[in-house]
């Protein structure tokens, strides 16, 4: 801020930004109008501020429009429901799984040879799986050609 | 301030708080990836933002800027202060001469300091007072007039150069 025993012939400086944007007090604004009324040069540098303050709030900065925001505000809700719902439905999954893996093992009714079989099957089976799924989550995240449309 | 009324105030902060963010990252896609970011933050936790302490426009490009400056301390440093030239410009709609202003004042903006650009962007670009500006950018307010018109100053000076 400037003091307020600055001479009306020295130069306005700062004061004409803040002239513009109509951020002064009572008398900085009148020091100001004075000021530039004999002053040519500070004259000119506040109308080039006027234009130069007018010309960037009618530039296009962003692009992107309200649309767009919205749209991913939405995509952003729809996501987090979506990842909260696939969360609820594997642990519920995994619980099942659980339970029956628990029992499957302390069961009195199947003898501990056929057990082991079934393990070796049911394990190899989901070795496979994982092993399928894995590359197929790699290959997805660095398929530079996946979001072309045929 | 309900959910909907948050919401939208934010889409139509959407456009602002992207070009602050561009100024900063100097790369689209980063700007949107931060403005994202920045709603998903508020909208998880809305409490956060108390209306008794001023309006939601500042409180929110603080947001946006200091998740800003954290995208910039993960990144290289030397990306930080370059504005990519492939910035979209106007659409189809705009007068020739139009877009050619734009281009040239982007240019211009290019060639500023961060801090110059993010205090014309939010002055300029976004019309807040010097008050809004002072708590966006967490600096004394008596500080923002002189910065404002550095940073004027220092932008006529790059577009008479282009010019």
């Amino acid at each position: 801020m400037v003091n307020g025993s600055r001479n009306i012939d020295d130069h306005v400086g700062e004061l004409l930004s803040g002239y513009v944007d109509g951020e002064l007090t009572q008398q900085q604004r009148q020091l100001v109008s004075l000021h530039c009324e004999n002053c040519d040069e500070c004259s000119e540098i506040l109308a080039r501020l006027r234009e130069l303050r007018q010309s960037v709030g009618k530039a296009h900065l962003s692009e992107l429009g309200e649309d767009k925001w919205r749209e991913s505000m939405n995509d952003n809700t729809v996501k987090t429901t979506r990842q909260i719902g696939w969360l609820i439905f594997i642990a519920g999954l995994l619980a099942v799984g659980g339970i029956g893996i628990v029992g499957f093992l302390f069961s009195d009714e199947i003898e501990i040879g056929m057990k082991l079989i079934i393990i070796a099957v049911y394990g190899g089976l989901a070795t496979l799986f994982f092993s399928v799924l894995r590359q197929r989550l790699i290959e997805r995240k660095t398929d530079k050609y996946k979001d072309v449309e045929i | 301030m309900n959910n909907q009324d948050m919401r939208n105030q934010l889409v139509q902060l959407g456009n602002g708080a992207h070009a602050l963010a561009l100024q900063m990252l100097g790369n689209t896609d980063d700007a949107t990836d931060a403005v994202q970011d920045a709603f998903v933050k508020v909208l998880n936790k809305p409490d956060a933002y108390d209306a008794n302490t001023g309006p939601l426009a500042p409180w929110f490009l603080r947001v946006v800027r200091n998740h800003c400056i954290d995208m910039i301390r993960r990144r290289r440093p030397e990306n930080a202060e370059t504005l990519e030239p492939s910035d979209p410009g106007p659409g189809p709609e705009d007068s020739l001469e139009g877009a050619q202003r734009d281009q040239l004042l982007k240019r211009s903006l290019a060639k500023l300091s961060v801090e110059q650009r993010q205090i014309i962007v939010l002055r300029d670009y976004m019309d807040l007072s010097y008050a809004e500006i002072a708590d966006v950018l967490e600096i004394a307010g008596g500080t923002v007039m002189s910065r404002l018109h550095r940073a004027r100053m220092a932008l006529k000076e790059e577009l008479s150069n282009h010019g």
